[in-house]
């Protein structure tokens, strides 16, 4: 019994050791489920409030200039070094925009001791490889002496969004998906409702004034003098049986028409029924993941170990 | 008359098939030009970083002259070979990965005695420079990998069956390629 239990506490280290190294395979990427999501911290090595600051910043600098970041944060990597890790993920996701190019991935391996700063091509301007060094040795390598990971990607990301802040020619990209995604769903559902209610509305005018409609007059001044409702369960519909008068020549219709019973009325049904899908589409868009959109990388950036 | 007509047809639709190969032969020999454009743009970037690199170090190591002075020679023969990619063959692009190569063991070399000087070490603009450096062998390395790949896509094209009819006709070659080079061409290892 002992043994079997010593057996299954080693499967369940080797387990938790193999989880704590990452390639850029296994990397979990939150941001491909949720578009708010620029951290992968893994391992939980950041606290939650450096996430969600990092999360926020970087949010903003994709939703002002179109650069989009990976930025991820773990025990160790599989890989030959960081940038071969970076390149690797940057080349299987194409982060950024295809037309810009302006991709960024952030990665720090405090087991490794070695972090990377990588620029897609279209930010190799706003970001030469110098100035990803002179950000590495000011900003991030005293918090990383210190082991202060959290003060480390926090003084990264603070300078890194200066320096793209200070470049007029990166503007967001305003065909990124989740910047108007949300903005556009409810104007296109509002409308759509919108219309349905217009439609439904005019059934029913149209309805009524056909119904008043006097064949021998031509004037809409029919009323209804009698009505008689019949209820077929077999064939599950209700017929109606109307008697109208005119007002104006005296003349009388019969009207006859049959009602559904499964359907409530034509045109309101439909639309809620569309409605309602839209609804839902629209609905789960909301927290919907983010998608790459095929940046590439030349290999421009910075590494370093500490 | 009608077997004059039909020839004519048959003549019309072979063309209009070469037409498309050629065409598309055309085209992917535009990306292999393109991608060597990029490969010889990289090492002009590190031929360019050279002097500002060398001036740093000397003055702070100036009797590491024999040092300083290979990588400068170096240089100086690896910026005349230029290749035209159109019809390079392997033994001129060998040539010139082996003169760029120079370059990067020269510079390995340097860096390594650089390793000696503290002050140098610790210099802001050094540190920069390193990083540079270091940035453009990542990009030399990934544009070659990326010229390798157009120069694959183009040469399966030439090389297959019918299309390999179309390129002797019109003279489409089949394209030398970067070869791995062990220990040669590895980006100088920067220690900080």
């Amino acid at each position: 019994m002992r043994k079997v239990l010593l057996i299954l506490y080693s499967l369940f280290v080797a387990v938790a050791l193999y989880a704590a190294t990452y390639t850029p395979d296994n990397l979990p990427v939150p941001y491909l489920e949720d578009k708010t999501q620029y951290v992968s911290n893994p391992d939980g090595i950041l606290s939650q409030d450096a996430v969600d600051s990092l999360n926020t910043w970087l949010g903003q600098m994709e939703e002002r200039h179109g650069v989009q970041t990976v930025l991820a944060v773990v025990e160790h990597i599989d890989a030959a070094d960081t940038y071969d890790f970076c390149m690797k993920l940057g080349l299987k996701y194409g982060i950024g925009s295809k037309e810009k190019n302006t991709g960024l991935i952030i990665l720090l391996s405090t087991g490794d001791r070695a972090y990377t700063i990588l620029t897609g091509r279209g930010l190799e301007g706003t970001l030469p490889d110098a100035i990803c060094k002179r950000i590495e040795n000011h900003q991030m390598l005293p918090a990383l002496r210190e082991s202060d990971w959290d003060e480390a990607m926090l003084a990264t990301v603070r300078a890194i969004t200066k320096y793209v802040d200070g470049d007029d020619s990166l503007v967001g990209d305003s065909d990124f998906e989740h910047n108007d995604g949300d903005g556009t769903a409810l104007t296109l559902f509002l409308l759509f409702l919108a219309g349905a209610l217009g439609l439904t509305i005019y059934a029913v005018w149209k309805d009524k004034r056909m119904k008043s409609y006097c064949p021998s007059c031509h004037q809409y001044k029919m009323k209804k003098i009698a009505g008689r409702t019949t209820k077929n369960k077999l064939l599950g519909i209700r017929s109606h049986h109307d008697t109208y008068q005119c007002t104006n020549c005296s003349f009388i219709k019969e009207l006859h028409w049959d009602e559904d019973l499964h359907s409530t009325g034509g045109a309101a049904a439909a639309g809620g029924a569309l409605g309602g899908s839209f609804f839902g589409s629209g609905g789960s868009g909301g927290f919907s993941g983010g998608s790459f959109g095929g940046g590439s990388f030349g290999g421009g950036g910075a590494s370093g170990r500490f | 008359m009608k077997k004059i007509q039909s020839i004519f047809i048959a003549i019309m639709a072979v063309f209009s098939l070469s037409s498309c190969t050629y065409n598309k032969l055309v085209e992917q020999e535009e990306a292999v030009t393109r991608a060597w454009a990029d490969v010889e743009t990289q090492y002009q970037r590190r031929a360019d970083l050279i002097p500002n690199i060398v001036n740093t170090v000397k003055g702070y190591a100036a009797h590491e002259s024999e040092t300083l002075e290979a990588v400068i020679n170096a240089r100086s023969k690896a910026t005349q070979i230029t290749i035209d990619p159109t019809n390079a063959t392997p033994e001129q692009i060998a040539a010139f990965q082996a003169a760029q190569g120079e370059i990067s063991q020269a510079l390995g070399r340097l860096l390594a005695v650089s390793e000696n000087y503290p002050d140098l070490k610790a210099n802001e603009q050094f540190s920069e420079l390193q990083a540079q450096l270091e940035g453009t062998e990542n990009r030399i390395a990934e544009s070659r990998r990326l010229y390798n790949e157009t120069v694959q896509t183009y040469n399966v094209s030439v090389r297959r069956f019918p299309n390999n009819i179309w390129a002797m006709i019109f003279g489409f070659e089949k394209k030398a390629m970067f070869t791995a080079e062990a220990g040669a061409e590895k980006a100088p290892e920067v220690q900080f």
